[in-house]
């Protein structure tokens, strides 16, 4: 389980490298033209991807046909006009039909001017072209990104871990219910020394799958960044990657850690209360429905996160494990608030813990059959 | 000693236990006997704090705490253990629960698991086994920690005799070394073994208390075995007989409607001659414990 999301990461990787092997014999086009001024020109404007040895159309039919070619162009010539037939076993890619289109409009030009028979003056008067510049503030534009990418991975990552957590949890506890194992326990060790103790346990696992996914992320990104294909896109993306690695590894790493803990302990909670083992299944089910409802809420602010419900919902407790990361994320949030948010979800871990600790003997010994629900609407004796 | 003084405990209209009171003193064996549901299972339960009741049970003189687990050895009911673990780790497990060091415990497992004629070694999984091995293995974990208070819910059920001999010795061995020890059972024949003292619970109450003479004696001897060459019909026609049990050819069990009837009998049969056997007795255990049953149903 661990290793799953390596698996896929290699698994995707090594598609994608299969899949690029097998692409890269057809990537090149060949120029084929009764005018050799026409396709010595475009040869030398255009001399990246160009199968140069291909002179004549059937030679280029025949390599096209065998897929060592992605493609032919054949450029001709009509009285003044300049025509370009592209062969292509797929639609033109975008950029190679601007590339084209910007040839043959230059050709074309060079020929009306020629036609024309204007002075150099009159041609630089007619090539006068209005001008377009964007000007983007890359920070910004950076930064939004890595907001985005941010909210994404941190929402997804709770979600996931908190769900698969607190599943396991619900499970566990809920198969040792009305065990007779579970009387040997209590006559040996107090119910609460016990339950804190699985739960310990539990926490130290789920921090262990932490720390193997921190380390084999670092692992990947180190080997990434040694690798000669992906320099260009590291140097691209210098910014976006360390803003997005910065968002993960700082107090929202804390949330997520205290997250895990009050997830964990609802979940051992309705474990425990479950009628008998066989439902242990069925344990999950509030807990996990808590985790939905906290990682859909999350979805209508992806874009809004100054909303006044993503402030309220950054100080509740379960709530806040999605919320408040993403506050810290947003950059609008001052750290007296998130430590506000964290003492909030910490004082309740704690009167959890000891509600639950206290209650646990009792439900782990009884076996009655109040569902699950009843259990954690109803109040208790 | 483990001291249970008028506990009584009520679970929603149900009144588990009424008045329960009765000492185990170190180095004694009590039986606690009863029908299902006669309250013997709450009685543990309460003993072991899993319940709130009311009334007092104190151990050495101060109520039970967790302190004392460390203490106790407790075989509950139905027989649990981890199935994932090997018998080694379990064991091993079980006994850190009650302050035991993993060091000191493992190299005494081979020998108990002997002990017990256990079929499996220390590094068989738990799954494996057989549900008596398994049984066997819960007992070891009960034990292992050589525990001064033994609380045993039905140790016999489900032992072959060969096994309940082994358990009976175990059981002895801890009371040689002065554990104090309770054990419920619907096996007569294994509380008259080994008990020092027994306790009727039926539907919460008391009905009897005492050494296993005692009880009896609460009873008149209306029980007589006698070897004889007379027939049943004879026999049945004797003065103060109301039924002829056979027991092996020429061996029979009367039962009487008054040990004074025995007198009589005695004289009909010998004329003073000699006997092989003739033994007024009071009702087994077995019969009070029918008996007293049935004085609830009628």
């Amino acid at each position: 389980m661990i290793l799953g999301p390596f698996v896929m990461l290699g698994l995707v990787l090594g598609i994608t490298y299969v899949s690029s092997q097998s692409n890269a014999s057809s990537t090149k086009v060949a120029v084929v033209s009764p005018t050799p001024q026409l396709r010595q020109n475009f040869l030398a404007s255009h001399p990246s991807n160009i199968e140069s040895t291909i002179k004549t159309v059937p030679a280029a039919k025949q390599a096209l046909h065998k897929n060592h070619l992605a493609g032919y162009l054949v450029l001709t010539q009509a009285g003044h006009q300049v025509r370009a037939d592209f062969h292509w076993n797929q639609s033109l890619d975008s950029g190679v039909k601007a590339q084209i289109q910007n040839y043959l409009t230059q050709a074309q030009q060079r020929q009306n001017y020629q036609q024309a028979q204007l002075t150099p003056k009159q041609q630089q008067a007619l090539q006068q072209a209005p001008q377009l510049k964007q000007l983007i503030a890359k920070k910004t534009g950076a930064a939004n990104t890595a907001k985005m990418i941010s909210f994404w991975l941190i929402v997804t990552l709770i979600y996931i871990i908190l769900i698969t957590y607190a599943s396991i949890t619900a499970q566990e506890i809920a198969s040792d219910k009305g065990t007779k194992i579970m009387e040997i326990i209590f006559s040996s060790t107090t119910a609460v020394s016990y339950f804190v103790g699985k739960i310990t346990g539990i926490l130290l696992m789920i921090l262990t799958q932490i720390v193997i996914y921190l380390l084999g992320g670092w692992a990947i990104y180190s080997w990434a960044l040694s690798q000669p294909h992906f320099h260009a896109m590291w140097e691209q993306y210098r910014t976006l990657i360390s803003t997005v690695i910065h968002n993960l590894l700082n107090l929202n790493l804390l949330y997520l850690l205290l997250g895990v803990i009050l997830f964990t302990l609802v979940a051992a909670y309705s474990g425990a209360v479950v009628a008998k083992a066989e439902d242990a299944s069925k344990a999950a089910q509030p807990i996990t429905l808590l985790g939905m409802v906290g990682f859909f809420a999350t979805f209508p602010f992806q874009n809004n996160l100054d909303a006044l419900p993503v402030k309220i919902m950054s100080y509740i407790p379960f709530l806040s494990s999605y919320f408040m990361p993403l506050r810290i994320i947003n950059g609008t949030v001052s750290l007296e608030t998130q430590w506000i948010s964290l003492a909030l979800a910490l004082l309740t871990v704690i009167l959890l813990a000891e509600y639950i600790g206290r209650r646990y003997q009792k439900l782990m010994l009884q076996t009655d059959s109040h569902s699950v629900w009843q259990h954690l609407f109803k109040h208790h004796h | 000693m483990l001291s249970i003084q008028h506990i009584e405990k009520q679970f929603g209209d149900v009144q588990a236990l009424s008045d329960v009171s009765f000492d185990v003193a170190n180095g004694q064996i009590v039986g606690l006997i009863g029908q299902n549901g006669a309250g013997k299972s709450t009685t543990f339960h309460s003993i072991l704090n899993f319940i709130t009741y009311g009334g007092h049970i104190t151990w050495q003189g101060h109520p039970l705490s967790t302190k004392d687990f460390d203490h106790i050895g407790y075989l509950p009911e139905e027989r649990s253990l981890m199935a994932k673990l090997t018998i080694e780790q379990q064991i091993i497990y079980l006994a850190r629960l009650k302050g035991q060091h993993a060091k000191d415990i493992r190299p005494q497992i081979d020998d108990w698991l002997a002990k017990f004629a256990v079929k499996g070694t220390r590094k068989s999984k738990i799954s494996d086994l057989s549900k008596g091995n398994q049984q066997k293995v819960q007992l070891i974990c009960t034990l292992i920690h050589r525990p001064d208070l033994l609380i045993l819910d039905e140790p016999f059920s489900g032992l072959d005799p060969v096994n309940a001999d082994l358990l009976e010795q175990a059981i002895l061995d801890a009371k040689q070394r002065g554990a104090a020890i309770i054990f419920s059972s619907h096996n007569m024949e294994n509380v008259t073994e080994v008990c020092d003292s027994l306790v009727m619970l039926r539907t919460g109450h008391v009905v009897l208390h005492g050494t296993l003479q005692e009880v009896r004696s609460q009873f008149d001897k209306t029980e007589l075995f006698v070897t004889t060459p007379w027939s049943p019909d004879k026999l049945a026609q004797l003065p103060g007989v109301l039924k002829v049990i056979p027991r092996q050819p020429g061996q029979y069990r009367l039962h009487l409607a008054d040990a004074n009837a025995g007198r009589a009998i005695f004289q009909a049969l010998t004329h003073g001659e000699y006997i092989e056997e003739f033994s007024q007795q009071p009702p087994t255990l077995d019969e009070i414990f029918r008996l007293k049953v049935g004085e609830a149903d009628a």
